[in-house]
């Protein structure tokens, strides 16, 4: 089962990055992948349970459900429901750590999943690169622009 | 209970920085606050259970018990055993997190004891931003960042 983790030090206290990643429906504010992001049934983005539509830019759409979320913790998990790529029991996890040394942020960002032997480095490459590589970068631009 | 709890980010590959605070004999290494140490009744350092006496290089002398050690998780459990601290039940973990970003070391290091309600301020302050802290600069000192 692919496992992957990225991490990056953001120079911002938690409580600040944490307040742009627990908006479960507000990705599309700053993910460079993501067109738009609705919540189903209106439900609320920090209902347990609840489950985002994203389009994509590229046209495509998934939808992802919320697992658990923790102010406390400054963690969320989440699921892959549907996709239109081979991608199997996508299970994702987020969590935020205060660096006291500089009032910085540790954000690790992690996920399991299964899919096709053939399928496997290009999606493991795709994920880690494009979906969390890209959005540490575009966090950090977000928060620049809203500073 | 009162609770440390000091982080940093080391500019070096977790298994650099690992490598240089996993021994439990070897704070004189690496700590610039600890002149000696050896572990009692010959054990080796990586044992659970071994004690390691240790001098602070302002004479305090403190005797602390290895509770846990994972090469795999990057972490190391310890209890004191004896001290000039004035402190009960303290249970001490330095942890290590890759940063996958620029591949940096994340550093927790968290304690959790017991003392006079009245000494709480100082104890905290002493042990994490002067002994806590103190061995981080040290450590981002030998790794240039």
């Amino acid at each position: 089962m692919p496992h992957i983790v990225r991490s990056t030090i953001v120079n911002a206290p938690t409580d600040t990055v944490w307040n742009v990643l627990r908006d479960f429906n507000g990705h599309d504010r700053w993910h460079p992948a993501v067109a738009t992001s609705a919540i189903e049934r209106a439900q609320a983005a920090d209902k347990i349970g609840c489950v985002r539509r994203f389009k994509l830019k590229d046209g495509s759409e998934l939808r992802e459900q919320l697992l658990a979320l923790s102010d406390l913790e400054q963690t969320f998990s989440y699921c892959l429901l549907d996709t239109p790529i081979p991608m199997f029991n996508y299970v994702a996890h987020v969590r935020l750590l205060p660096v006291t040394d500089g009032d910085r942020t540790f954000w690790q960002w992690e996920s399991r999943f299964t899919t096709r032997p053939d399928d496997r480095d290009g999606i493991t490459q795709m994920v880690a690169e494009q979906m969390y590589q890209a959005g540490f970068e575009a966090v950090r631009r977000h928060l620049k622009e809203t500073a | 209970m009162a609770r440390v709890y000091v982080s940093t980010v080391v500019n070096a590959r977790n298994d650099r920085v690992w490598a240089r605070v996993r021994d439990f004999n070897g704070l004189p290494n690496w700590h610039p606050a600890i002149a000696e140490s050896r572990i009692e009744g010959g054990d080796p350092a990586d044992k659970i259970g071994c004690v390691r006496d240790f001098r602070l290089r302002n004479g305090d002398r403190i005797r602390e018990k290895l509770l846990g050690l994972s090469d795999y998780e990057m972490f190391c459990t310890y209890s004191i055993l004896e001290s000039p601290m004035g402190v009960e039940n303290y249970v001490a973990t330095l942890r290590l997190t890759p940063v996958t970003d620029g591949d940096q070391t994340f550093l927790e290091w968290t304690a959790e004891f017991d003392c006079a309600p009245e000494r709480e301020t100082e104890l905290v302050g002493n042990i994490g931003a002067g002994v806590f802290q103190g061995g981080f600069d040290a450590l981002k000192r030998a790794f240039g960042g």
